[in-house]
Order: structure tokens, then sequence, then C-alpha cells
């Protein structure tokens, strides 16, 4: 899928300019890129390190060859090749369709016309690639491209199915050898009918979800495919003798592809009709297809920025950009706005000057830039705490005072009202509102939807006896995928237990007991949320007390995984930072803790003389998370950029006094600036001069971001105002 | 998308148009939509304008209201040029069905949940854009543009921009007449009810291939909804809110113009979208061409 570039990435490839990265591995990287003419292209790139070896180089050369061969039919259409180039590139077709492998996880098992289509299809293609000898010799579900107007074959295993260095290194150099020929798996030639083998177990795939020899470790694996029968079960009956006798051990026993694809009886619909074959997908597939047909046209994410000066070990900058924007968005804390999420994916207007090249430069010398102009500017007053901005669907919920309020986004104009006071007992996941039901209302617990028209509740969708409904500080933390998670108090006895309970089907799903609430009037948690697999819980500290106690539970059963005490300076933080892999804190360092087990993974800023503080002993103000990189701002220093990753400083704001930085406000970040609050008002920080370039004068209370909606909220005591995010 | 014809345009601002949004012989397109690129090959854009025989000025005013507006469910007017005689907008492409090529596409009228779906989005999109005083006035089958992540509403203003005269009901360059409420012929003005009455004969379309079929047509499920919208009384007409809580019952408000994820479409639709990214992606500027 379509992720960004690295900082080390080409700019361009032949005559292509690079746009984004689609996949990458042992032998070179895969580029979304267009030409000149605007034509949208794949670019294959060998390693530069591996085309000083000519046969590498030669049989890159015979890959782009094949695929000639194959044509745009049945594989990828070669736009532009040059083997001889010292980093040797393939220009195709951008294929729309997910491989096999996605296709099934997505859809499921085929239905039996579609595997059959397929087949069919995929042996045209096979016969065309054997007329002209040649062999695909690597042929498995993820080299099989499910569009909807048929497969197509991608990836040519020429160069890396010579030679025996790759059968000893099996396991790394080719991935699984479930559908490998056994001839191949013996380390003999694998011709056109090793080919049919592969085909009839990318078959077995498509109608089962398993290879006809299973998983398990390449050794085992090989010595199945040489020696063991085939598992068909599930396969459709009819396709069981054709499949069998493909699968047979002994090459000559198999039927050529001509055969193959009469014996699969051809599709089910005419020659010429289009959607013949798109009509026989399962929905999960086409909804892949549409996808993908869609997101190549989006505005391409941004480079990442070079890792942090320090040596950073090169696979985990790699992990770091395959991040996606879907596990990004798993980060359900973040339903509050400015989390960790990705911008792009939005299109963006051309007309603005966020190009993604470089070029603006000469624009920041002439004119300096202005505090914008608000869009919206409304009396809406921001509570003490809890006075984040939330996305709810495409309009805004805040907190105006002791209500919840619907607010539109584009004019500001509150559109519903709900009068729960306790700011601790509702939560959005982003596209809805929830709130747990008044605590004067029943004798058990339950979690309704606020009606995004009246701001009334609805009828409870999950009714939860177990739990005392009179309970005023049961806290509803957050609602992902149809979960809830909120902590509670036990109908009988004193616990207080972190609860996950599903909304579709109105059942708990599990809970795990937790600390009460340290006094009498105030909710058992400061914040929580779910991250990936895990369930984060902050618990409130005691009064006077100088820790927070985080634990954080698998989302999956909600057993603790782990838990611990945690100092915090100034006030305690009140929402979740964190991205897929630590929790970030600032107080007297800025740390970085790993979710997987609590461990420190970092601390920043321990010894760092960060100049005279006023005397505060909180240093580090509450941290943004955004795109691998934390912004915090530094005593009365300025905003730092520090790595996510490493937790190495990147650059730190440069000329900035007199100025006392508001520690509890989390920064926002854009594309051009972040934004600070500090004792004069907001000040937008250039993330290339690391130079504040205005201050829109005010007294912040929240500063929330909203990269896709391209607005900067901005609450103030008594009023709340929307500004373009740049 | 179609082949350009000798008599449309090579260029469109800073624009090389490449195709036609529309089907040759397409009926009830208020305005010329073309497939378009920038000379350095780095935007694809939708390129729109005024339809012929249109007042190009009237057309001109309607799509510079429409780049003010970001309505979710509204297809964007994201720039605007041209002249006076001239006029044009663009927004940057997307692979996008006119509903009239959905349907071809598909072969015939659409199933059931399908026209559920995209007359619950538009009614969403309607009903955020009433509650801020903004009427589109321009809803007909030509101008619901599919999305691999549903429906949007172009032509904006349409209505408005070919006034309707009393003498006559032809209405050459405007919306499909089947979406032109009554009030309008007698010189009433293109208000939020001819909105729903446009949405009810978009509804009908999508559901039996025309946008003034008789009762019996349309499937059982859809009459009541479908009827009350294509009310001769604008005041017996349902407010856009309505309308999504009888097509789409229990849908949040507020979730669906806005979706993320891609809709489910039948098969063939998804290929003929697919089919028209592919092409735009494979397409080069004529002097590029390899």
């Amino acid at each position: 899928m379509i992720s960004p570039l690295l900082h080390d990435d080409p700019y361009t490839v032949g005559p292509f300019r690079i746009l984004a990265r689609l996949g990458g591995g042992g032998m070179g990287t895969v580029y979304l890129a267009r030409s000149a003419g605007g034509r949208t292209v794949a670019v294959k790139t060998l390693h530069t390190r591996l085309a000083a070896d000519a046969t590498l180089r030669t049989r890159f050369r015979l890959e782009a060859d094949a695929a000639r061969v194959v044509g745009s039919e049945h594989g990828a259409l070669v736009v532009d090749a040059d083997p001889q180039a010292p980093t040797p590139w393939m220009a195709t077709e951008y294929v729309l369709g997910p491989p096999l492998d996605t296709a099934v996880e997505v859809g499921g098992p085929l239905p039996e016309p579609a595997v059959r289509a397929l087949g069919a299809s995929l042996a045209a293609g096979l016969e065309q690639l054997h007329r002209s000898e040649v062999v695909h010799r690597d042929l498995k579900p993820s080299n099989v491209l499910v569009t909807a107007q048929g497969p197509r074959i991608i990836d040519f295993g020429i160069a890396r199915a010579f030679g025996d260095e790759h059968l000893t290194n099996v396991g790394n150099a080719v991935g699984t050898p479930a559908f490998m020929s056994p001839e191949q798996a013996a380390g003999l030639e694998h011709a056109a009918a090793g080919d049919v083998f592969a085909l009839a177990g990318v078959l077995v795939f498509a109608a089962t979800g398993r290879g006809p020899f299973g998983g398990g470790a390449p050794t085992d694996l090989l010595y199945r495919v040489r020696f063991g029968d085939p598992d068909l079960g599930g396969v459709p009956e009819s396709l069981l003798p054709l499949l069998a006798r493909c699968l047979a051990k002994d090459p000559a026993q198999r039927p050529s592809t001509t055969e193959l694809r009469t014996a699969l009886g051809g599709a089910p619909y005419a020659p010429g009709d289009r959607g013949g074959f798109a009509d026989l997908l399962p929905d999960g597939v086409l909804r892949e297809i549409s996808r993908r047909s869609d997101d190549v046209w989006h505005e391409p994410p941004h480079r990442l920025p070079p890792p942090a000066p320090v040596e950073a070990p090169r696979a985990e900058t790699a992990l770091a950009a395959g991040v996606s924007r879907r596990r990004l968005l798993a980060v359900a804390g973040g339903a509050l706005l400015g989390g960790g999420l990705l911008g792009g994916g939005g299109w963006a207007l051309f007309g603005g000057s966020d190009d993604t090249g470089g070029g603006t430069a000469k624009k920041d010398a002439v004119d300096r830039p202005k505090p914008p102009t608000p869009l919206w500017s409304t009396p809406l007053w921001c509570p003490e705490s809890g006075g984040e901005v939330m996305r709810v669907g495409r309009n805004l919920a805040m907190r105006a005072g002791i209500v919840l309020c619907g607010i539109n986004a584009e004019s500001g104009q509150s559109t519903w009202q709900a009068n729960i006071e306790e700011i601790w007992r509702s939560a959005t996941d982003g596209n809805r509102m929830y709130a747990l039901r008044g605590y004067q209302e029943a004798a058990s617990l339950a979690v309704c939807e606020v009606a995004q028209t009246s701001g009334e509740l609805g009828k409870p969708l999950v009714e939860l006896s177990a739990f005392a409904g009179k309970e005023q500080y049961n806290q509803l933390l957050c609602v992902l995928d149809g979960t809830a998670y909120l902590v509670a108090r036990a109908a009988t006895g004193k616990g207080w237990y972190l609860v996950a309970a599903d909304l579709r089907t109105g059942k708990e799903h599990w809970r795990s007991p937790v600390d009460d609430p340290p006094a009498e009037n105030v909710p058992p948690a400061l914040f929580g949320g779910v991250v990936g697999s895990r369930v984060v819980l902050c618990g409130s500290p005691e009064k006077d007390s100088k820790f927070i106690h985080l634990s954080v539970h698998d989302k999956a059963d909600g057993h603790q995984l782990w838990q611990l005490a945690e100092t915090f300076a100034g006030t305690p933080p009140t929402r979740m930072v964190a991205d897929d892999r630590n929790l970030y804190l600032g107080a007297e360092t800025l740390t970085a803790r790993r979710l997987s087990d609590g461990g420190l993974e970092w601390m920043f800023g321990n010894g760092r003389d960060v100049g005279d503080s006023a005397g505060e002993e909180r240093r580090y103000g509450t941290p943004t998370v955004q795109d691998g990189v934390v912004y915090c701002t530094e005593a009365d220093r300025g905003l730092v950029s520090v790595d996510a990753l490493s937790g190495t400083l990147n650059w730190q704001e440069q000329g900035l006094s007199g100025r006392k930085s508001k520690r509890e406000v989390a920064p926002a970040v854009g594309k051009k600036y972040a934004y600070c609050a500090d004792d004069t008002g907001v000040r937008a920080v250039d993330l290339r001069t690391r130079k504040a370039v205005w201050t829109y004068q005010s007294e912040p209370v929240v500063l929330t971001g909203d990269p896709d909606g391209g607005r900067l909220y901005l609450r103030l005591e008594k009023r709340t105002i929307a500004l373009p995010l740049a | 998308m179609d082949r350009l014809r000798q008599d449309d345009p090579a260029r469109i601002g800073d624009f090389v148009t490449l195709a036609r949004l529309d089907a040759d012989g397409s009926r009830g397109v208020p305005e010329r939509r073309y497939l378009a690129r920038s000379a350095d090959g780095g935007h694809t854009v939708v390129a729109c304008l005024p339809p012929p025989g249109g007042d190009p000025a009237r057309w001109a005013a309607e799509a510079q209201q429409a780049a003010r507006l970001t309505q979710p469910g509204f297809w964007p007017v994201a720039q605007l040029g041209g002249t006076a005689g001239f006029p044009w907008h663009a927004a940057p492409y997307r692979p996008a069905l006119p509903l009239p090529a959905v349907l071809a596409a598909h072969g015939g009228p659409l199933p059931e949940p399908l026209v559920r779906t995209l007359g619950g989005t538009l009614a969403e999109a309607l009903a955020s854009a009433h509650v801020l005083g903004i009427v589109h006035g321009g809803v007909c089958p030509a101008g619901v543009l599919l999305t691999a992540r549903g429906p949007l509403l172009a032509c904006f203003g349409a209505t408005r921009a070919n006034p309707m005269t009393e003498t006559s009901s032809a209405h050459p360059t405007g919306p499909d007449t089947g979406c032109l409420a009554p009030e309008l012929a007698a010189g009433g003005p293109v208000d939020r009810a001819a909105d729903v009455y446009a949405l009810g004969a978009v509804l009908a379309y999508a559901a039996t291939g025309h946008t003034v079929p008789e009762r019996q047509e349309i499937p059982a499920g859809l009459r009541d909804i479908v009827t009350a919208c294509r009310s001769r009384d604008p005041q017996g007409r349902p407010e856009p809110a309505k309308v999504l809580a009888e097509l789409l019952p229990g849908a949040a408000y507020g979730g669906l113009a806005g979706a993320t994820e891609p809709l489910s479409l039948p098969g063939r639709v998804v290929e003929a979208l697919s089919r028209q990214s592919a092409e735009v992606l494979a397409a080069a500027l004529p002097t590029h061409e390899r």
C-alpha cells in the first residue's frame, strides 16, 4: 500500500518523479511515480549495491522481458525500463487490486465460479508465458493481483530462482516455499509443469484460504511439498480431481496450462463482458479494489524527515515508515483531534502553497506571515479541564461550561447540547458520541448514544447490571470499533473494574480489577484509551501526591500486562499522548515509556540546561506526537522536536525570549508550523526555520489541531476560535 | 468517461483536456465536464464549463458560491478561472461516475439497499447544507458523482443558473426536467423544498432508471418516501433529515457523507470505477505520448 518516502529515497528514477513508496524488500524498492506527461506508474528498482552484480542485473532485465511477454491482460503493462542504469529500474502500470492473499484475508475464500474464472485467466497468462519459453517460477498468492477485470501476474521469480544459495537460505530469500513445486524444492529444474503445480496451489489457497501444504517452518514445508499429500479439504468437489492432478509429484502427470484452462471451463460470462469477473468477487475484495482505485489519487504522503543525527537502527526507521494510517487511527484516545493522526489522505487544494516539493523558501523571504484571520469565533466557554475539541463525524463536540455541545465545524454554531456535567461520563469514537446513562436514573450501568440532533441520550446500547448505575464517578474512557471501555464500580461490594463492553451485542467482553478512586469526589482515571492491542489506564493521583498510576491491559481479554507509578510535575496530565509503541509524558524530563512492558524507552532533557524557568518545577510541557516526532515545550525556551524512536533532539526553537510557556497546553502541529501556547498567546513556529513567525494574541487554554480538516481550534476562557492549520 | 470530440476545447485554463467525464449523448447534464491535466503532468482535475447555450455569467456566479463552500457530500469547486465569456472551474480528480453511468455499468436500476445508502448519504449532505441556509439547487442524476467512498453532489446551483421560464418547460441546458419541482415553473424560488423534490427524483432514477416513474414501478420499500419527496405541495415534502431516517433507520447523522471506508458497490460498478481510475492513471498528455 502507499506509504511515505524515506528521506533517502530518490526524487526521480529515469524520467519519473517519485511520489510514494509501494513496497520494499531485499532486492529493491517499488515506488509510485509519475511521468512528465502525468502518467502514473509503479517503478521497481534494484538496489544499487546489488546492481554491481552482473548476473543480478541480467536477471532484472529478464524479468522486465518476461513482464513484457505476459502483457497487460494477464500482467502489468511494462511502460519503460532501464536495466543498464546505475540503479536498474522497470516502470509498469499501477495495477488497481489487492494481492490474492490480501483479497482472501478481507473477503474470505472465493466462491467456486470466482476460483474457476481466476484459474482460467491465470492459466491463460502462463500459457502465453510458456509459449515464449519463459517460466514464472515464483507463482504464489502475493504475486497475483486481483483486479476488477481479472487477475494479473506480477513479480517473476527469474531474478531469484537461479542458483543454489537461495535454496539453502529459503526461509529468508524467498519467503514461504508453500507454493513451490516439488522439483524446485528438490533443487531440480522447475519447468512449465512447475508453474502448473504452483498455480494449483494458488487456486487451493483461493478456495480455502490455505495452501495445499499448510504453513510452518520452511524445512518442514519443503519436505511436505516433496513427499507429502496435498490437503485439499474445503476445495469444491468439482475442482478436486483437476487440482489433484496438477499437484502430482511427477511433472509429467500434470496437465498443460492449455488443458487446465479448458478444464476450468473458462468464465461464466461472455468474453467481452468487462464487469463479469468483478460480479463474481466477494464484497470485501470489491471494496479493497475501490479503495485502491481511489487512494492512488490522494495527495501522496509527505516524505519523512531524516532520522536524528545519532545512529538509529535502520530497520526501525523502516518500520516507522511503514506505520499505516490505519494503525495510527487505532489510537483511540485520539478521538481527540490531533493525537497521533497522520495528516494527508485528504485532498490538498492545489491552489495552496503546501506543495510537496521545495520552492516555498522564496515566499517566506518576501512577506513575513501574519496571524491568520479566524474562520469563526464563538462565545463558547472553556471548562477548567476537559476542554479538548473532539471530532464527531464531520462535526465537533466540546464542553462549554457544564454542558457538552455539538458544534458545526464550518460555522462554529452549536447544533446540540447534552446535559452531561461529568466530563468523564462521555466519549466519542470519532463518529458518534456516547455517554453513560444518568446516575440518578437506574440501578444498572448503561452506555447510550448521544443523539447528534437533540443531544438526548438514546436507549442503552449495553446495560451492565453487574455494575452500579448510581455511581457518579463511573467513567467512560473511550469507544473504539463498537466496543466501549469504561471504569465502573461493581453493583455489590466496593471493587472497581476496567470493563470492555460490546455496543453491538450489548454484552460485556471482559473486566479487570483496578484501583478505587483515590478520593471521594474524583473519577478513578485521569485518562485512558486504546492503543493498538492494548488499553492504557492512568489512575487519578491521590491528594498532594506527585505520582500517577499507569496500567496497561491486553485489549483482547483485559488482563493487566504491567503497571507502575510515574511522577509528574505541575498539574497532572489529562490526556493520553501515545503512538503505537510509546506513551509520552512531559514533566521534569520528557519520557517515552514502552507500551509493551512499561520500560523506559528513552528520557530526554535530563541534565540539559534549559535556561531560567522562573521557579517552575515542571520543565517539559504536555507533548504532542505526530509522524514519529514528539513536539514539546522546554521550560520557557520554546519548542523542541525530538525523534520518537530514539529520543534524540531533532531541533529546538530559535530566538525565543521573554515568554512564559503554558506547559499544560499541548502544542498542535501542521505542515508548516507548530503552534505553542505562551503567556502572550499562540505562536506559530516555522518547522523549517525553527523560529516563531507570528503570535495570535490571546490566552489559550486548549489548542487542538485537526490535520484532516485543516483547522486549529483555540479555546480561550470565554471564547472558542477556529484558525486555519498551516 | 468518453473520448474528446472535435468541438471540445484542447485547453481549459492551464489544463490540457484528456477526456469527457460524461458519455456521449448524455442528457440532463447541466455542465460540460472534462478530465484534464496541468501541463507539468502533476495535477489531474475534473474541469467544468457552462453548458452550451447556458448563461456563462450566471453559471460562474454559482461556481463562485460553490467555491466558498466546504460542505461534506458536495463535489468541491477548488479553482475558478477563465473569462466572463468562458468561465471554468476545477477540482482534483478522483474516480467518479455520474449516476447515469453507474446505472449503465450495473446494467439497470440499482438494488434497493444501495439506493437507500446513496439516497441517505445525499439526504445527509442536503440536511447539513440546509441547516446553514445553503440550498444546493442542482440535484439531478447527472449531478450525482459516485466515488468509491460515496456519492457527492456536483452541479451546484444548476437550476438557479438555468431558470425555467413560464412559457417553456423544456429545459435544454439545465438538469433533467423530472428533477424540477412544479412550483419552479410558476416562478417559485429554488428553495430547500425544491432540493428535496429533486432528491426524490434522483432516488426514483436510481431505483427505476428514470426520474418520473409510475408509483408501482418504484420498489415497495421506497414508494412512500419517494412519493413524499415528489409531492406537488412543497409543504408536503419531508425534511432531508427525515428522508435520511426513513432510508437508513438508525444511521448516525454526520457519518455518511464524510465516510472514510469504501462503500459496498455491485461488481460491475466497481469495475467501471476502477477502469476509469486505471485509464486516467495510464493517460499521458498528448505531447508526452511515448
